[in-house]
C-alpha cells in the first residue's frame, strides 16, 4: 500500500511523512478502540465477541469506549431508524479523526428485513448517513464475522493482513 | 375475585348503553339477534363458535351489537368479551380495577370500510394460585371523530398504551395527560397503522 | 428523601440520559429533571429503535411474519417465536404433536436460562462489576452451542413452525447428554455465582431496599414477569394459564416479597434452577413421534375473528392479538411486550431516587429496548 492510499484513509494535513504515517497506521490498526454503541440484536453478538470464548482482545480491539471522543471505530450494530439517525450522526461527528465505520448486520447495511415497500421509519442503510468502511453481512453476524470485519479494516489501514485468509470450503 | 360479579356488572353496563345513539343501520340489521345475544351467557360457548364460523363464510358481515359474550378460552384466548359504547370504557375500567384486574394492553383496529375505529382493552387477572381470567372490552367509535375518554386515571399503565395507540392510529384519548409522539419522531405528521396511510 | 421534600426551594436542572448510554442497554433515552443527585422526574422517551413490526404483521402473510418475533426480543427469541406460532395455531385450529411441544419447551427454557445469564452479566456490568459478565458469558456460550446444534442460529431463532418445529433433533442422544452435562455444570457453578455476587456486601448495599415496587403498583401498570414475582405475587402464565406441554412438568414459581431490586435479582437467579428442572424432565419424558402436524395448509386463512395468545417470556407476559378478516394476511397484529409495561412504572417508582440507584433499578427491570419499541 503506497502513500496515496494512506492519504485517502487519513485526512490530509499540509505536510505528510509517509513512513511516519505508516508507522502510526500500524499502531492504529493493532489497537482499534470501538465505541460501545449497541442498537439491537447485533449488539449482543458484539458483546459475545468481547466475551471469554471469542475474546476480541486477541486482536487488540477489546477496549470498548463509552465516549465517542475516545474511540476510533464506530460499529453500527443494529437498525438505525429516523428518530435515531440524528443521534448517530452526532456521535460520528464527535469522534476524533482518524475514524472508521463498520456496518454490522443487514439492518445497518441496507435496512435488512425492515426495508419493505411502504416502510415509514427505518433508514435503509447506514451508508446513507455515514461513510462506511467495512460491511459485515448476517442477521446477526457471528462473532467470527465481526473479527473478519475488523481484520479487513486492519488490512485497509496497513495494507497487510494479520492472518492468512481462510478460504471457504 | 368473583367472576360472575364482573360479568354481571359488565352486562348491566352494556345494557345501560343500549339506548344511547347507536348508528342506525346497526340497530335495524341486528334486531332479532339482539335478543339472543343478550341471553348469551355461560352455557353458550359452542354456540358462539358456530356463529363466528358462519360469520366468516358470509360475505356481508353484520356489525356486532353491544353486549357481553362468554368466549371459549381455548379457541379465542379470552374468557369474557364486552362491547360497550365509547363513553362507557372508564366505567368498565373501574369495574376491572375493583375486581383486581390489570390492564394488559390497549390497542386499536382501523375498520376502514365501516368507517370505524375499534378500541380494544385487554384486562387480565394476575393473582397467585388462581387461573388467569381475561376480559376484553371493546368499543367502536366514529372514524372521522375518533374521541374516546382515557382510562389512564384508573390504570396508570394505560397511559403509555393509549399514547402509543394515538401515535400509531390517531385515536384521540380525551383527558389524556400527555398525548404526544411516542414511538415516532417528534415531528411526524402521520399515523402509520391507519389503513389508508401511504408513506 | 427528606432532601427532596425541601427541594421546592432548590433549583432543578434537566439532563439527558441516552439514547446512547452504556447503562441503558441500547437506545433508551430518559429525560431527567434532577435536584442535585436526586431525581425529581424521569421520563423515558421511546422510539429510537421502532421497527414497524406491527405494520409488517399487516402487510405479509401469516407465515412470512415468522422471522420477526425473534428480532423483537432477541434474548428470549424462542418464547416470542412460540407465542406467535401458538397464536396462529389457535386461530387456524392446528393441533401440535406432543414431541414438538416437548421440543418447544426444552428450547424455550434453554433460551430463558441464556437470557437470565446475559441479564446477570449485563446487570452487574451496570453496577460496575466486569468479572461476572465473563463468567456468565462462558456459560451462555455453551447454551448457544446447544441451541445452534438444533436450530442453526445463535440468537434470532426461527425454529418453530405452525404445527410443530422445523426439524427433529439430528442426534437425540448427543443432544440429551450435552444438555445434561451443561445442566450439571451450571448447577455446580451456581454456588460460585452466589458466593461471588449474591453474598457480596457491595451488591447488597446497592440493591436492598432500592426501587421498591408494590404489588398494587404492578397491577396498575400491568407489570409482569420477575418484576411482579419480586413484588410477592406468585404469578406465571406457565402455571396460571397453562399452554404447550407445561402442565406435564413439576416446577415452582420463585417469589419474593420485598419488591426491591434484590428481590427481582433473586427471582431470576432462582428461575434458572427451575428452568433447568423443566428441561431435565422434558428430556427424560421426550416422547417419540412426529414433530410436525400432518395437515397444515400452505396458505393459512383463519376464520374472521380475533384471537389472543400469551406466553411467559423471560421478561414477563408476551401476548399477541391477531384480528383476522378471513384472508391470508392478518388484518391487525397487536404485539404486547412485557418490558413496555414494566418500564412504564419507572417514572413513578424512580421519584426521589439517587441517579445511581435509579440506574441499578432500571437494570433490575431487565430491559430489551427493541422489544419495547417494536
Amino acid at each position: 500500500m503506497g502513500t496515496e492510499n494512506i492519504s485517502s484513509v487519513v485526512p490530509s494535513s499540509l505536510v505528510q511523512f509517509a513512513p511516519l504515517e505508516k508507522l502510526l497506521n500500524l499502531g492504529r490498526a493493532n489497537s482499534l478502540w470501538p465505541m460501545t454503541f449497541g442498537l439491537a440484536c447485533c449488539a449482543i453478538e458484539m458483546m459475545s465477541a468481547g466475551g471469554p470464548r471469542f475474546d476480541l482482545a486477541r486482536f487488540g480491539a477489546e477496549v470498548f469506549r463509552p465516549s465517542p471522543r475516545q474511540s476510533d471505530v464506530m460499529i453500527v450494530a443494529g437498525t438505525v431508524n429516523k428518530k435515531m439517525a440524528p443521534a448517530v450522526k452526532t456521535l460520528w461527528d464527535q469522534m476524533l479523526e482518524p475514524k472508521w465505520v463498520i456496518a454490522m448486520g443487514n439492518c445497518a447495511i441496507s435496512g435488512g428485513p425492515f426495508a419493505f415497500k411502504g416502510q415509514y421509519n427505518v433508514v435503509e442503510g447506514v451508508d446513507t448517513i455515514l461513510p462506511v468502511d467495512i460491511y459485515i453481512p448476517g442477521c446477526p453476524p457471528r462473532p467470527e464475522a465481526l473479527f473478519e470485519g475488523i481484520m479487513e479494516l486492519e488490512e485497509k489501514l496497513t495494507g497487510k493482513r494479520r492472518w492468512p485468509r481462510v478460504e471457504a470450503v | 375475585m368473583d367472576r360472575a360479579q364482573v360479568q354481571k356488572e359488565l352486562e348491566a353496563l352494556a345494557a345501560e348503553g343500549k339506548p344511547a345513539p347507536v348508528p342506525e343501520e346497526k340497530v335495524e340489521v341486528e334486531k332479532e339477534e339482539q335478543a339472543s345475544e343478550q341471553e348469551e351467557t355461560a352455557p353458550e360457548e359452542e354456540q358462539g363458535k358456530d356463529k363466528n364460523k358462519k360469520k366468516g363464510e358470509e360475505e356481508e358481515e353484520k356489525p356486532r351489537e353491544n353486549g357481553v359474550l362468554v368466549l371459549d378460552h381455548r379457541a379465542r384466548g379470552a374468557h369474557l368479551d364486552a362491547q360497550l359504547n365509547g363513553d362507557q370504557v372508564v366505567a368498565a375500567a373501574e369495574i376491572m380495577r375493583r375486581a383486581g384486574l390489570s390492564v394488559e394492553a390497549v390497542t386499536g383496529v382501523d375498520w376502514l370500510k365501516e368507517n370505524k375505529f375499534e378500541v380494544i382493552y385487554d384486562y387480565a387477572l394476575y393473582i397467585a394460585g388462581e387461573d388467569l381470567y381475561r376480559v376484553v372490552v371493546r368499543a367502536l367509535i366514529d372514524r372521522d371523530n375518533p374521541d374516546i375518554p382515557t382510562i389512564s386515571g384508573v390504570f396508570s399503565g394505560a397511559n403509555w398504551h393509549e399514547r402509543e395507540t394515538w401515535d400509531l392510529l390517531g385515536i384521540n384519548f380525551t383527558g389524556h395527560p400527555q398525548l404526544t409522539r411516542f414511538l415516532l419522531p417528534e415531528d411526524a405528521d402521520f399515523h402509520p397503522l391507519r389503513k389508508d396511510f401511504k408513506p | 428523601m427528606s432532601r427532596l421534600a425541601q427541594s421546592q426551594y432548590h433549583e432543578t436542572f434537566d439532563i439527558n440520559l441516552g439514547p446512547q448510554h452504556p447503562a441503558t442497554h441500547g437506545v433508551l433515552r430518559v429525560k431527567l429533571t434532577m435536584d442535585g443527585e436526586y431525581i425529581v422526574k424521569a421520563e423515558p422517551v421511546l422510539g429510537y429503535i421502532h421497527r414497524m413490526h406491527e405494520k409488517m404483521g399487516e402487510n405479509r402473510t401469516w407465515a412470512k411474519f415468522l422471522p420477526n418475533p425473534s428480532r423483537m426480543d432477541y434474548l428470549s427469541a424462542m418464547s416470542y417465536n412460540h407465542g406467535h406460532v401458538a397464536l396462529v395455531e389457535r386461530a387456524a385450529g392446528i393441533e401440535v404433536p406432543e414431541r414438538a411441544e416437548y421440543l418447544r419447551v426444552i428450547m424455550v427454557e434453554l433460551n430463558r436460562v441464556q437470557s437470565h445469564l446475559l441479564w446477570f452479566g449485563a446487570f452487574l456490568l451496570d453496577l460496575g462489576g466486569f468479572t461476572p459478565l465473563l463468567y456468565a458469558f462462558d456459560d451462555r456460550e455453551r447454551i448457544l452451542d446447544l441451541l445452534e446444534s438444533v436450530t442453526g442460529s445463535r440468537l434470532t431463532y426461527c425454529y418453530f413452525r405452525f404445527g410443530g418445529v422445523y426439524n427433529d433433533l439430528d442426534d437425540e442422544e448427543s443432544f440429551k447428554t450435552g444438555t445434561k452435562e451443561f445442566i450439571a455444570r451450571l448447577r455446580s457453578r451456581m454456588p460460585m455465582y452466589h458466593n461471588l455476587v449474591t453474598k457480596n456486601i457491595i451488591l447488597r448495599k446497592r440493591l436492598e431496599g432500592i426501587g421498591p415496587v408494590s404489588a398494587d403498583m404492578c397491577r396498575r401498570y400491568g407489570a409482569t414477569g420477575p418484576v411482579l414475582r419480586g413484588s410477592g405475587v406468585q404469578f406465571d402464565i406457565r402455571k396460571n394459564e397453562p399452554y404447550s406441554a407445561y402442565p406435564d412438568f413439576d416446577f415452582d414459581i420463585p417469589v419474593y416479597e420485598e419488591g426491591d431490586s434484590m428481590a427481582r435479582y433473586m427471582v431470576r437467579m432462582d428461575e434458572i434452577e427451575q428452568s433447568m428442572r423443566i428441561i431435565e424432565q422434558a428430556l427424560d419424558k421426550l416422547p417419540e413421534g412426529p414433530v410436525k402436524a400432518e395437515k397444515v395448509p400452505k396458505m393459512i386463512k383463519p376464520p374472521k375473528n380475533d384471537y389472543y395468545f400469551a406466553v411467559e417470556a423471560a421478561r414477563g407476559t408476551f401476548s399477541l392479538r391477531a384480528v383476522s378478516d378471513g384472508t391470508n394476511t392478518p388484518y391487525r397484529l397487536k404485539i404486547r411486550s412485557p418490558t413496555y409495561s414494566n418500564l412504564s412504572l419507572f417514572e413513578e417508582a424512580s421519584k426521589g431516587m439517587l441517579l445511581a440507584d435509579a440506574l441499578a433499578f432500571m437494570g433490575s427491570l431487565d430491559l430489551v429496548i427493541p422489544e419495547i419499541d417494536r
